[in-house]
């Protein structure tokens, strides 16, 4: 089965000055992200697979479908990384 | 206090802990820094200077017609005795619980804003020398998360409360604040700072 991944339940983003802003209140802290990292949270705000983010990508943003893996890949990683997504089986 | 920070922020005002005046033209101030950073000592001494004062510790931000706009908890102004001395000035009453002296803005001179709409955000603390720093929306949006600790007990209020404290950075021209003895001296300079 594919994966597909969510955002966090305590995740809270805003968009500022063309980046995002992200808050955790499980753990009280706080990130910034990219405005294509903030695309993909709020793509995942509802469940999706690493080729819907990658099709979210490469629709809204100029860029080639192999970079566009790369850069959800490391994204969805980072994110894994800090719990600010979950991966559901 | 704690139970109206909580109903407040049912009806969607959000509290902040900082300091929001009005200078003579009609610009919105908040002062955000923590206790001893000299928020209700600079909030006297401009309320002397024809300063319409808001609040001198504690708000409520919602969003209105003009941004958002702050509430100020209607208090006096608290002044330990080092910034009474500063200031010179006489009289007021003393909160014991608080060891600070109390004084309405009126007995400075100036007048009670009751709704203060931030154009200005300066993140202040004491230094040998007053100066201003720009500084950018997403710092300060940082600065004020740190100042809002109440949105981390209530998830269901906290992505209100993030869209109100964002919304505040975009409207507002932030700076780093340092504020020194010589303001009593030039109060006029904080305005220069910024401008």
């Amino acid at each position: 089965m594919t994966a597909r991944f969510r955002r966090h339940a305590d995740i809270r983003l805003t968009a500022l000055e063309g980046e995002g802003v992200v808050l955790h209140l499980g753990s009280r802290s706080y990130f910034t992200v990219t405005e294509t990292g903030l695309t993909i949270l709020d793509a995942i705000a509802e469940p999706k697979t690493f080729d819907q983010l990658v099709d979210t990508i490469t629709t809204e943003y100029d860029v080639d479908r192999p970079k566009a893996t790369t850069s959800v890949r490391t994204f969805l990683d980072r994110c894994l990384e800090s719990a600010l997504v979950v991966e559901l089986a | 206090m704690v139970t109206l920070i909580f109903v407040l922020r049912r009806l969607g005002w959000f509290h902040l802990h900082g300091a929001a005046l009005i200078d003579p033209q009609g610009r919105g101030w908040l002062f955000v820094g923590d206790s001893n950073s000299g928020k209700s000592t600079t909030t006297a001494l401009l309320a002397t200077r024809g300063w319409q004062v808001g609040t001198d510790d504690m708000g409520f931000l919602a969003p209105s017609d003009n941004g958002i706009a702050l509430m100020g908890a209607l208090a006096q102004i608290a002044l330990r005795d080092g910034g009474r001395d500063l200031l010179g000035a006489r009289g007021g009453v003393a909160i014991m619980q608080r060891q600070k002296t109390g004084f309405w803005e009126q007995e400075l001179g100036s007048t009670r804003a009751h709704v203060v709409v931030p154009q200005v955000i300066a993140f202040a603390r004491i230094g040998a020398r007053t100066g201003a720093v720009p500084s950018t929306p997403r710092i300060a949006l940082s600065a004020m998360l740190n100042s809002s600790p109440w949105m981390l007990y209530e998830p269901a209020f906290a992505q209100e409360h993030l869209d109100v404290l964002s919304h505040l950075s975009r409207q507002s021209r932030c700076h780093d604040l340092t504020l020194g003895p010589d303001l009593f001296d030039r109060p006029d300079l904080l305005e220069e700072l910024v401008t």
